[in-house]
């Protein structure tokens, strides 16, 4: 579904943020991509979603070429940076249609798909207000229907659990699970340990821009956890 | 004090960076910045100049010098007002670091007085910019000698300090009133919007019976300055440039308690303005029904409606242009008998010239395009992600001001040409070369606010009022606007009909530059930001 070959980024002023960084996520399958502040995580995952350009390396999403197909890799992709900034002039429902318009969502799936997940997130009664009068919280629920609603092949979350309720936290494990059942593969950032080990069937390590250590999550924490792991590799035990 | 000019730097540098693009810009784009505050600081001196001439040349030989001073204290005054009530909201209580700022150990009060006095300086250099240059036109047209004395440039510069003391105050005392009006009405931007409306209809009737009030000055000036009671601080500024010295303390001090009890008065209640201004809960009876679908252009010409007509410091600034073509177009037609009668004493061939400079600098105000890459600022990346070719997203931008500028640039020709009583021919070029002049406008915009983006400013108003990018898209035109005319002139020479083809092929030599340019580079500037 999603793969990186030799990726690596180049800022301006010469700083090497990410460096020959390769993975492969297949179809079906939850990744998680873990590393420290700074260690180039969000930096890829822009990247993938195109939001981003990139200076060496290939990136393929279901088959598209992220530089030379850009339109048609983002066409099945869905992407959610950490801190989603959403139109504050615009009514929730709004946003939802203008997303699902750039999607080219038919009416009668995305009014089934906005009702069901806008239900679940418990945001139904909330989306004929403006934005701008939205919580964190609910920008966060919002932002993850307009992702789900697009029923995306790829779905690239940065760390897609900061400013959830417990409740939502809950819900959008449920709806991780229930896209990859259809095919579609998750691929997300994450610094909460716990979770990624219950949740990714991969999870790889990333380093001051190099990639540390990937592979199945039974595989790499054994009978150790993923978070002594993570800091032994990091060399903080 | 430490904290206070800490946070006064912080205003000041946000203002400045956003006007002059300095930080993380090379030198060259910089130093374009920079060009281009000196130009525009130019135009505002010979503007400035011009009226005060204006003024001056029908009140020296009365002695009336006095009135001068006065009205173009009121100018500076209800000018300020207008550049800087819509920036109240963001810049003092709608800032972006407010959260931040707010939770560091700085009393509001302090907080309030940095934010109000980055508004005073704006207001400063507005009152330096309409005063000075009347002081001036006073030291080189009067008989009175009043220019030299050193005392009387102490005395214009106490007035021009003290003026946007008076201004300031007003301007966030109203700012306070459209911050408030857009958290309590149901349609928040409507409020605004007709505040704003009123306001400047005010200010159009000033304009348009402006040659009515120097003819009426000239026959009664004295008459005229008995009339102005209501603006008692104005006149005592006036009589105190002049040499009351009484009336000059009277007059600062009338402008410095105002601006004192509104800073520890809104000071006092900054942390609770802050809140209630900001705070507007989310409704929960939404009952979700059957959506309907429609295409991506359509969407992303429809968020930019929203955007423009739903956030009123965005319509009223950088769609200015628009109200005062649909306003120049109905006055034309109102007042259609003056028009004729001061065409008729200028003779007829300034008329189409005339009407087409008006137009032409109507649709220099009108910049939907050059912020509207800033505005996206940390939104940016919705479009980013979406799956849209980044030349359709600027196009569609350009798009939106044509739908925005042609019908109103239609309306205001069709409606000029008849109070003019053109001829046809004349109407349907005038109309060709608006066009033409409005397409490449709307372009011109679009790659400077490509070559000079700001995303990051801390508020809306910082982008829309104070980018560089949206001074060069409103100030370079009108510089291309006047080479037209010198090509009219040239043109005028030849024969009457080179005259009116210069203009046009000129400005249709510039959209298509613009075009090419847009077309060819326009994706790859978009995708460096």
């Amino acid at each position: 579904m999603l793969r990186i070959e030799h990726y690596s980024k180049t800022y301006p002023s010469g700083k090497t943020a990410v460096n020959d960084l390769s993975l492969h996520v297949r179809p079906g399958e939850i990744y998680g991509f873990i590393g420290h502040n700074g260690a180039g995580k969000t930096t890829t995952l822009r990247a993938v979603a195109g939001v981003m350009d990139f200076t060496e390396g290939t990136i393929t999403i279901d088959g598209h070429d992220v530089k030379r197909d850009p339109v048609g890799a983002k066409r099945v992709t869905a992407f959610l940076p950490d801190n989603p900034d959403l139109y504050e002039f615009m009514k929730g429902i709004d946003y939802l249609n203008f997303i699902a318009d750039l999607y080219d969502l038919p009416a009668a799936q995305r009014t089934a798909d906005i009702g069901k997940y806008s239900d679940a997130f418990a945001l139904t009664g909330n989306l004929g207000s403006p934005i701008g009068s939205y919580s964190h919280g609910m920008r966060q629920k919002l932002a993850l229907i307009s992702a789900f609603i697009r029923r995306p092949r790829l779905l690239i979350l940065d760390e897609p659990f900061v400013g959830l309720d417990p409740s939502a936290s809950h819900l959008m494990k449920g709806y991780l699970a229930e896209l990859c059942q259809s095919g579609s593969a998750v691929f997300f950032s994450t610094h909460v340990l716990e979770v990624a080990e219950k949740l990714c069937h991969r999870i790889a390590i990333i380093k001051d821009g190099r990639l540390v250590t990937s592979g199945p999550t039974d595989e790499l924490v054994g009978d150790s956890s993923l978070e002594d792991v993570f800091l032994e590799l990091e060399g903080e035990k | 004090m430490k904290k206070f000019f800490a946070l006064l730097k912080v205003s000041i540098q946000s203002m400045l960076l956003s006007s002059t693009n300095a930080r993380g810009r090379s030198r060259k784009k910089a130093a374009t910045g920079l060009g281009a505050i000196i130009m525009i600081a130019f135009l505002g001196l010979y503007l400035s100049g011009l009226y005060s001439f204006m003024l001056m040349d029908v009140l020296a030989p009365l002695h009336m010098e006095v009135l001068v001073f006065i009205f173009m204290g009121i100018g500076a005054l209800v000018g300020g007002l207008l550049f800087t009530t819509f920036a109240v909201k963001g810049v003092v209580f709608g800032g972006k670091d407010n959260d931040l700022l707010l939770s560091m150990p700085v009393s509001s009060t302090v907080l309030m007085a940095s934010r109000v006095t980055a508004i005073y300086l704006e207001n400063l250099v507005f009152s330096l910019f309409v005063l000075l240059p009347a002081g001036v036109v006073c030291l080189l047209t009067t008989q009175s000698g009043a220019g030299f004395s050193l005392l009387f440039w102490l005395r214009l510069v106490i007035a021009a300090l003290a003026l946007p003391l008076l201004d300031t105050a007003l301007s966030v005392l109203l700012g306070a009133l459209v911050a408030f009006l857009s958290t309590k009405a149901a349609g928040g931007a409507l409020g605004q919007n007709i505040v704003m409306g009123v306001y400047l209809a005010a200010v159009f009737y000033f304009s348009f019976n402006l040659s009515g009030m120097l003819q009426e000055l000239s026959a009664n000036a004295a008459g005229v300055q008995d009339s102005l009671v209501w603006a008692a601080p104005i006149l005592w500024m006036g009589e105190g440039i002049m040499g009351d010295w009484g009336l000059l303390l009277a007059f600062a001090a009338c402008c410095a308690i105002p601006f004192v009890l509104v800073v520890l008065g809104l000071g006092r209640v900054y942390r609770q303005a802050v809140t209630a201004f900001q705070a507007r809960a989310a409704r929960n009876d939404y009952r979700l029904s059957a959506q309907s679908a429609s295409g991506q252009k359509k969407a992303l010409l429809m968020k930019e409606a929203r955007r423009f007509f739903g956030t009123p410091m965005y319509f009223w600034n950088a769609g200015l242009g628009l109200v005062m073509l649909l306003a120049g177009g109905a006055a034309a037609l109102v007042m259609r008998d003056d028009l004729r009668e001061m065409v008729r004493i200028v003779g007829p061939s300034i008329a189409m010239p005339m009407a087409g400079a008006v137009i032409g600098f109507c649709l220099c105000s009108c910049v939907i395009t050059a912020p509207s890459i800033s505005i996206e600022g940390r939104y940016l990346w919705i479009l980013r992600e979406a799956p849209i070719k980044e030349d359709t997203l600027l196009w569609i931008k350009v798009g939106f001001q044509l739908l925005a500028s042609l019908p109103c640039t239609v309306f205001a020709v069709v409606c000029i040409t008849a109070a003019l009583e053109l001829p046809l021919w004349q109407g349907a070029a005038l109309l060709a070369a608006a066009v033409i002049f409005a397409t490449g406008q709307a372009m011109f915009g679009m790659l400077v606010g490509l070559a000079f983006p700001k995303l990051d400013a801390v508020n809306e108003t910082v982008v829309i009022k104070q980018s560089l990018a949206t001074m060069l898209a409103m100030f370079i035109p009108m510089a291309l606007l006047g080479a037209a005319g010198g090509l009219y002139w040239l043109g005028g020479k030849v024969a009457e009909w080179a005259a009116v083809a210069l203009p046009i092929a000129w400005f249709a030599l510039l959209t298509a530059v613009c075009a090419v340019i847009l077309a060819k580079q326009g994706a790859a500037m978009l995708r460096k930001l």
